[in-house]
C-alpha cells in the first residue's frame, strides 16, 4: 500500500483552509475549550473552597478537560472533515482523483493531531495563566497521555466516519453524539470505583479509562502504573485496526451504492 | 496494437432488483468524441461514475489505455478527469485555492502557470479571488472545466459540460473542446441534452435507455435512420386547391395561415413536388427540413418506451 504524500499534503491544505474560512471551526478549536476552563475551571475552585481549600478537584477537572480535548478533538477531525466533504458536495470529486481512501485517512489523522495540538496547547496556556495547572508537570508522560488519547479518539472517530460513509448525512449528529457515549465511562472527573459494577465492566474495554486513571495516580500520589499505560495502548491498537477496517469496508459498500448519493 | 483510450466490457449496474446499467460495451478512441444521450434515468450518470471509480459495478470491466481499471486505479485517475455540473466545490473556497488543490491531488508538474493559463482560455481569471459560493452558475460550470483540464487528461468525461452557459460562452467551450483535440489528442466522452451541440461535436454517438445501448452511431447515420423530412410550403393563393390536392392524394398536412408542412418519406418528395406542379398549384417558398439527430432520438426513445 503506497502513500503518495503530496496528495495527502493536498488534504491537510484542503481542511487547513476550510478551517481558515469557517468561522465554526475556529469556535471550535478556541471558543469552547476557553469557555469550558472558565467555567468549570472556576466551578473547581469553588467546590476547592468548600472543601478546606483541597486543589484535588480543581487538578481533577482541569487535567480532565485538557485531556478529554485530545479525544474530542481527534474523532471530531475525522468525522466533521467527512462531512464537509458532503456539504460541499465535493465527495465525488475528491474521490473521483487519484486520491486514496488510505491517503484520505492519513490526512484527516495527520491534521487531526495538528489541531489537537494546537487546541490542547491553548487549553494547557490557558489553565496555566488562570489556575496554575501545569500540563508539563507530568514530564515525558505528557506524550504517551496524549498519544493514547489520540488512538482512542482516531478509533471512535472512524467508527462514527464509518456509518456516515454508509448512510449519509442523516447520520451526522453522530459526529458531535458519537465519542461523548465513552466519556462517562471513562472516568475523566471520578474514579472509574464510583461506577456501577456494570459500568465498571464497561469502563475496563475502553483505553481513555486507563490514562485518565493514571492521570489521577500521578496527580495524587506522584506513581506512575505502566501496566494501565500498556491496557490502554494494546487496546486502542486492537481498536484502531478494527475502525479503520470497519471504515474501509464501509467505504467499499458506499462505493458499491456510488458516492454521489451522499451529496 | 494501439488500445482504446476507454474499453468498456458487458458494464452492469443493479441495485436490488432494478438493473440501471445492462450490460454495457463500449470504447473510444484516441482523439475521439464520444456522445452519450438518453433521457433522464436511462443510466448516464451511473455510467460515468463507474468509469470515475465513485460506484463499483456489479459486473464487467473497465480498462484505459488497455490496462484493468480496478488494478490501475490511481495511475489511470491521473490521466483523466471529469465536469459535472450535478456536483458543487468547497463553498467558502477562493477559485485559486480550489484550483491549488486539485493541482495538488492531481500531481500538476506546472501547477501555476497551468491554472493561469486554463483560467484565461475559460475567463475566469478575474474569478480567482472570488469564493465559490459568490460565483454564477455559469461560472462555477467554467470553473468546472478548469479543474477537469488541469492534469493534462488524455480522456476527459464531461457530464452536461454547457449546461447553464450563456450562448457565446458555450460557442468558446466547444471551441476549446475541439482544439484541445486537434492539439493533444485528447479522447472526450460528452452527455449533454442539447442535441445540436451532439452533434456539432460528437465523432460518435450512444443513445442509452432504461441502462441499455439502444442506438450507437454516427450521429449522421443515427439520423438517416428516420426517413421523414418535413416539407414546408408558403402557399399564397391557391390554398383551396392544394388542400383538395392533399386530400386527394391521402397527404397528411398541417396548416398556419399560409404556411403548410407536410411530414413526407425523403423519396416521395419528388413525386409529391411532381404532382403539385402538375396541378398547376404555385407556391412562394419552398423548405425542406431534413430529419436530425433529435428526431432520431425522440422516434427511437418513443419507441423503446412503447416496447
Amino acid at each position: 500500500m503506497r502513500i503518495n504524500v503530496n496528495r495527502v499534503w493536498a488534504m491537510i491544505i484542503r481542511y487547513t483552509i476550510y478551517l481558515r474560512h469557517n468561522y465554526d471551526r475556529l469556535t471550535d478549536l478556541f471558543y469552547w475549550p476557553a469557555l469550558d476552563l472558565f467555567i468549570w475551571g472556576l466551578t473547581g475552585l469553588y467546590i476547592a473552597k468548600l472543601s478546606n481549600n483541597s486543589s484535588h478537584y480543581l487538578l481533577i477537572i482541569l487535567s480532565g478537560l485538557v485531556f478529554w480535548i485530545v479525544v474530542w478533538r481527534s474523532q471530531y477531525e475525522i468525522t466533521t472533515n467527512l462531512l464537509s466533504e458532503m456539504w460541499d458536495r465535493n465527495i465525488v470529486n475528491i474521490f473521483a482523483s487519484p486520491l486514496k481512501v488510505s491517503e484520505w485517512i492519513l490526512a484527516v489523522m495527520v491534521f487531526g493531531f495538528l489541531k489537537t495540538i494546537v487546541s490542547v496547547s491553548f487549553s494547557a496556556i490557558l489553565s496555566f495563566i488562570f489556575y496554575r495547572f501545569n500540563i508539563f508537570s507530568f514530564h515525558w508522560l505528557l506524550i504517551p497521555f496524549i498519544l493514547s488519547l489520540l488512538a482512542t479518539g482516531w478509533a471512535g472517530g472512524f467508527l462514527v466516519a464509518a456509518f456516515i460513509i454508509r448512510y449519509g448525512m442523516k447520520l451526522q449528529t453522530l459526529a458531535w453524539a458519537g465519542i461523548a457515549l465513552i466519556a462517562p465511562f471513562s472516568a475523566i472527573y471520578y474514579p472509574v470505583s464510583v461506577l456501577p459494577s456494570w459500568a465498571q465492566t464497561v469502563s475496563l474495554l475502553i483505553p481513555s479509562t486507563y490514562i485518565f486513571e493514571s492521570i489521577r495516580d500521578i496527580l495524587f500520589t506522584g506513581t506512575v502504573h505502566y501496566d494501565k499505560l500498556v491496557t490502554s495502548f494494546i487496546l486502542n491498537a486492537i481498536y484502531l485496526i478494527l475502525s479503520l477496517w470497519f471504515f474501509v469496508a464501509m467505504f467499499g459498500k458506499s462505493k458499491k451504492l456510488g458516492l454521489s448519493r451522499l451529496i | 496494437m494501439q488500445h482504446p483510450v476507454l474499453e468498456v466490457k458487458n458494464l452492469t449496474k443493479k441495485f436490488n432488483n432494478f438493473t440501471a446499467v445492462d450490460n454495457l460495451t463500449f470504447s473510444i478512441a484516441d482523439g475521439e468524441i464520444l456522445g452519450v444521450l438518453g433521457p433522464n434515468g436511462a443510466g448516464k450518470t451511473t455510467t460515468i461514475q463507474m468509469l470515475l471509480s465513485v460506484m463499483e459495478p456489479t459486473s464487467g470491466e473497465i480498462f484505459y489505455f488497455g490496462k484493468p481499471f480496478k488494478k490501475h486505479r490511481e495511475n489511470i485517475l491521473k490521466q483523466i478527469n471529469f465536469s459535472s455540473t450535478y456536483i458543487s466545490m468547497p463553498w467558502l473556497f477562493k477559485v485559486s485555492e480550489i484550483l491549488k488543490i486539485y493541482g495538488m491531488l492531481y500531481e500538476v508538474p506546472d501547477r501555476k502557470k497551468r491554472i493561469e493559463k486554463l483560467a484565461k482560455e475559460f475567463e475566469i481569471d478575474h474569478l480567482l479571488e472570488k469564493q465559490f459560493h459568490m460565483l454564477s452558475a455559469g461560472e462555477q460550470t467554467r470553473l468546472f472545466l478548469t479543474k477537469a483540464f488541469l492534469n493534462y487528461p488524455k480522456l476527459i468525461l464531461l457530464d452536461e459540460p454547457t449546461a447553464s452557459l450563456d450562448p457565446d460562452i458555450a460557442i468558446k467551450i466547444r471551441e476549446f473542446l475541439k482544439k484541445e483535440r486537434q492539439e493533444y489528442n485528447v479522447s472526450i466522452l460528452f452527455t449533454s441534452h442539447n442535441m445540436s451541440e451532439v452533434e456539432e461535436m460528437c465523432d460518435r454517438v450512444m443513445i442509452l435507455n432504461h441502462g441499455k445501448i439502444i442506438a450507437h452511431n454516427t450521429p449522421q447515420n443515427l439520423a438517416k435512420n428516420i426517413s421523414i423530412s418535413l416539407v414546408e410550403l408558403l402557399i399564397t393563393r391557391d390554398q383551396k386547391r392544394a388542400i383538395g390536392f392533399f386530400t386527394k392524394s391521402k397527404i397528411q398536412f398541417y396548416q398556419e395561415r399560409f404556411s403548410f408542412k407536410i411530414p413526407i418519406a425523403e423519396k416521395k418528395i419528388a413525386e409529391f413536388l411532381t404532382g403539385l406542379s402538375k396541378d398547376n398549384i404555385e407556391y412562394q417558398e419552398i423548405s425542406i427540413e431534413k430529419p436530425t439527430l433529435e428526431d432520431y432520438f425522440l422516434q427511437v426513445i418513443g419507441d423503446t418506451n412503447e416496447n
